[in-house]
């Protein structure tokens, strides 16, 4: 296990330089420069202002600087926030998405699964089309529909919740939904496709042979087998919630990092774009590890080491 | 299936007829939202739209931080909260040389916040560490109407030998490059705003990066509000500052400014009252103009502003002064505001726009297709077709899209000119800018002291931001001689005749001058719609005996009645 987990480690050091190369290229690729605006900086002041960050060096000094500071941890000076680090820009908005990202998680694994199991062991009857036809809308409905109109009613005509901003357990709700109900659609049709195969294997007639109580069989036997799917689903599915949450972020004012994949490059705020992109590397990287890991506990038959 | 059907419309149905019987409820009210203050007494709560760049004076150049400096420092003169027109602040008076370029302001003993005094070398050291290269201001341009400013920046001066002086700890003496006659405007701009050296040299002995001196933990300010707390790119907390000079006409005990981004969404916190203003740099959503209109605590005036387009004046064939204004002239801007941009803004073909004390605006015809087609017609293209490929620029948003989408349709309508479109991402749009790699490009201008010269320089030969390639001896010379000369009257009357002699040459085509539009809760007072969108807190109040059943006038005009301005 530990061996696995050490030489999975060590794949993921090619993957990462490689990514460092390739963004580091592109963000450099692009048009303009992080100084530019509409109204005209003096030449000798844009200067001064490139040789703060280095921008004046030739291109393989400042990789070659970005990657000695970047294994010492610093990710370096963000241009747009020019009194912050982009270590700190991280720190500070980190967190938040992946609070919202939690929130979104569990609402769509509670939703999800339940409307999945729901479906499955009532097959084809009012509760499974309610079920099924709830999550074709939430599949179909996408977030920017969805924020506006829950803010509309639960915030501007019932008066429940703030429409936006960050702090309270309250600013988290809406955002939450909104985030993850796509996902619970998605979580319930593979949970009730899931059930639906196991729900006749052989191991489930021994349970029911054995005099199991359905509700043990529903939760220990059926949801283990029946969840594989949606396992493999989860670590994709985290991923794009915290990269998805763009939009979110936007509609609700939430302060963290989602808007920065969109802004920092707008921007050509070279280190931030190249720090968030390490992070949704590292993590996407992260994630699937993970899965990869959990199957091995819920599938007695993959051998993961 | 189908009861599922009918039991899904159902709860649809159920959620709609909440919404709409709640909202029936709000739209016979004459406000857009609660008109109950959300928060303790004399608390304000407003928008920044986003996390300011800098906060220190001497670096900031974008409108959310100078929102944030103008409250929270205090420059010699301020500007008077309606008419702009220039105020003592820390200088109580001034004298001026007979050529007017040299000013001698008298300061009024007067503190930061932390106690220490602030002298006249506070605003010595402002003033240099703008020019200094080492700053790397990206405003530091504003520094070059002092003497000796522009060599300074370039580096061919020592920076001592900046035409500001303190001749004691209460006297400051500026000279300046020419007579400017909007100096004492332009002088409460953010740039010239004093600061604490003595925090500056304590930071460094403690080893904390100088940068840092504007963070809640060290900053120490003169103005109205000192900031108490700031969550990055979530909100600033302000309070009143007692050691300022004019602390007793401060009836705001607190402010809260949130950075929001979307409109919607700050006009969404609006109506559920976390805003009592969304604050001046915040548009309101264009879709929403219509129906915003009707409600009383809604507000819109002039802003000193235009949006144009930039012509590129030596590519073919638009290096034929009768083709720009053939294009110019096809263009119908009266239909452009009221059916594209619906922000109530003013269709103008002048590039000065109207509202600056004195000055006489040009007034050109903002839509003349006859004219237009007999200019296309003596320029060898009577039918626009055998015109060769033009291509309009602009940067993604859809507004400038629906702009452009609309003038495309003019000139194809009015003159049979095909034009491209090309949209581009900001950075691409600005680097083709710079480079001169455009044909027409769009662009917006807001002046920055009021004044026409803010926008006329916009066209002189050594401009960096003039993106036309058009050059003139003659114009350069008249705005030259205007800036020598001493009577205010009459270096007007010559600005006037460079305008019209540019405009002539049409190197930009003006479309249409700047509103602001905001919305404000009937209970905030003391906030004047003026031309350059200043609105110090200082100001403002809360009016807790606001009833909202009562014919309540509107806060704007109220205001002035309440509110007594130091002189």
């Amino acid at each position: 296990m530990i061996r696995l987990l050490v030489r999975r480690v060590l794949e993921l050091v090619p993957t990462v330089l490689v990514i460092v190369v390739a963004s580091f290229a592109l963000v450099r690729l692009a048009p303009g420069s992080p100084f530019s605006s509409e109204k005209e900086i003096p030449a000798e002041i844009r200067q001064k202002l490139e040789a703060k960050y280095g921008f004046d060096k030739p291109l393989p000094e400042q990789f070659v600087r970005y990657l000695g500071n970047l294994l010492q941890g610093d990710l370096g000076l963000s241009t747009k926030y020019p009194q912050r680090t982009v270590n700190e820009i991280i720190a500070n908005g980190f967190p938040v998405t992946l609070t919202l990202a939690a929130v979104a998680l569990l609402w769509s694994l509670f939703v999800g699964i339940t409307a999945g199991i729901i479906g499955a062991i009532r097959q084809n009857t009012v509760w499974d089309h309610a079920a099924m036809t709830a999550a074709l809308v939430g599949i179909s409905v996408p977030s920017f529909v969805l924020g506006p109109l829950l803010v509309l009613v639960v915030s501007l005509r019932l008066h429940v919740l703030p429409p936006a901003g960050w702090g309270d357990w309250q600013h988290v709700v809406l955002p939450g939904l909104t985030l993850g109900t796509i996902y619970a659609a998605s979580i319930a049709r593979l949970t009730r496709g899931g059930m639906l195969e196991v729900i006749r294997s052989d191991f489930i007639r021994t349970a029911r042979a054995k005099g199991l109580s359905e509700k043990l069989i529903v939760w220990r036997h059926m949801l283990r087998g029946a969840l594989l799917p949606v396992v493999s689903y989860l670590g994709p599915a985290v991923a794009s919630m915290l990269t998805g949450s763009v939009v979110v972020e936007k509609i609700f004012n939430v302060p963290g990092i989602g808007p920065y994949f969109v802004d920092a490059a707008f921007n050509r705020d070279y280190f931030l774009v190249m720090g968030i992109v390490l992070l949704y590397a590292f993590f996407l990287l992260f994630m699937n590890l993970v899965v990869d890991i959990l199957y091995g506990f819920l599938d007695p038959r993959i051998d993961i080491s | 299936m189908h009861k599922t059907t009918f039991q899904s419309c159902v709860i649809l149905v159920l959620i709609f007829t909440i919404a709409t019987t709640t909202g029936c409820q709000q739209q016979s009210s004459p406000y857009f939202g609660t008109v109950k203050p959300q928060h303790g007494a004399q608390e304000l709560w407003i928008n920044n739209s986003s996390e300011p760049e800098w906060l220190d004076p001497g670096r900031c150049s974008d409108s959310t931080g100078g929102e944030i400096i103008w409250n929270t420092f205090e420059g010699l003169v301020q500007a008077h909260p309606a008419t702009l027109k220039p105020l003592p602040a820390i200088a109580t008076h001034w004298d001026i040389s007979d050529d007017g370029r040299v000013y001698r302001f008298y300061l009024r003993p007067s503190f930061w916040s932390d106690g220490h005094p602030l002298t006249a070398d506070d605003f010595v050291f402002a003033l240099q560490r703008l020019v200094d290269p080492q700053t790397g201001s990206k405003y530091a341009s504003n520094g070059f109407i002092f003497h000796q400013g522009l060599a300074i920046s370039r580096g061919e001066a020592a920076v001592d030998t900046l035409g500001v002086r303190a001749l004691d700890s209460h006297i400051l003496e500026i000279e300046l490059v020419d007579p400017l006659p909007y100096f004492l405007n332009f002088l409460s701009f953010y740039s010239f705003m004093p600061i604490p050296q003595h925090l500056l040299q304590n930071l460094q002995k403690r080893g904390i990066d100088q940068d840092l001196w504007t963070r809640p933990e060290h900053v120490v300010c003169n103005g109205a509000f000192r900031m108490t707390d700031w969550q990055f790119r979530q909100h600033m907390t302000f309070e009143k500052n007692t050691q300022y000079w004019d602390a007793a006409s401060v009836k705001l005990n607190r402010v809260r400014v949130a950075m929001v981004e979307s409109s919607t969404t700050a006009m969404n916190m609006y109506v559920a009252g976390e805003f009592d203003w969304p604050g001046g740099s915040t548009s309101l959503p264009a879709e929403f103009m219509d129906h915003l209109e009707r409600y009383k605590d809604f507000h819109s005036h002039p802003y000193l502003g235009v949006y144009f387009y930039w012509i590129n004046t030596t590519k073919p064939p638009l290096d034929n002064p009768l083709i720009r204004r053939a294009l110019s002239l096809a263009i119908d801007r009266d239909s452009l505001v009221k059916h594209v941009t619906r922000g109530g803004q003013i269709g103008s073909s002048d590039l000065v726009p109207d509202g600056l004390a004195g000055y006489e605006g040009l007034h050109l015809p903002v839509y003349d297709p006859v004219e237009a087609r007999r200019l296309l017609a003596e320029a060898g293209y009577p039918t626009g077709q055998d015109l060769p490929g033009v291509t309009l620029s602009f940067n993604t948003s859809e507004g400038h899209k629906q702009v452009a989408e609309a003038i495309q349709a003019m000139w194809q309508q009015e003159l049979g000119i095909t034009v491209e479109l090309e949209n581009q991402e900001w950075k691409v749009f600005l680097a083709n800018a710079e480079q001169m790699n455009f044909q027409i490009s769009r662009m917006g201008w807001i002046g920055d002291y009021a004044d026409p010269y803010t926008f006329l320089e916009l066209l002189t030969s050594d401009c960096g931001n003039n993106h036309s390639n058009w050059s003139s001896k003659t114009y350069d010379a008249l705005l030259e001689r205007a800036n020598q000369h001493n009577d205010p009257e009459e270096r007007l009357k010559i600005l006037r005749k460079a305008e019209a002699f540019a405009l002539e040459e049409q190197p930009l085509i003006p479309l249409y001058v700047y509103t602001r539009t905001q919305l404000i809760k009937p209970y905030v007072r003391g906030i004047w719609g003026n031309h350059q969108d200043r609105h110090p807190w200082k100001y403002m109040w809360i009016d807790e005996s606001f009833d909202p059943y009562e014919e309540s006038s509107d806060p704007v005009s109220k205001s002035r009645k309440d509110i007594q301005v130091h002189e």
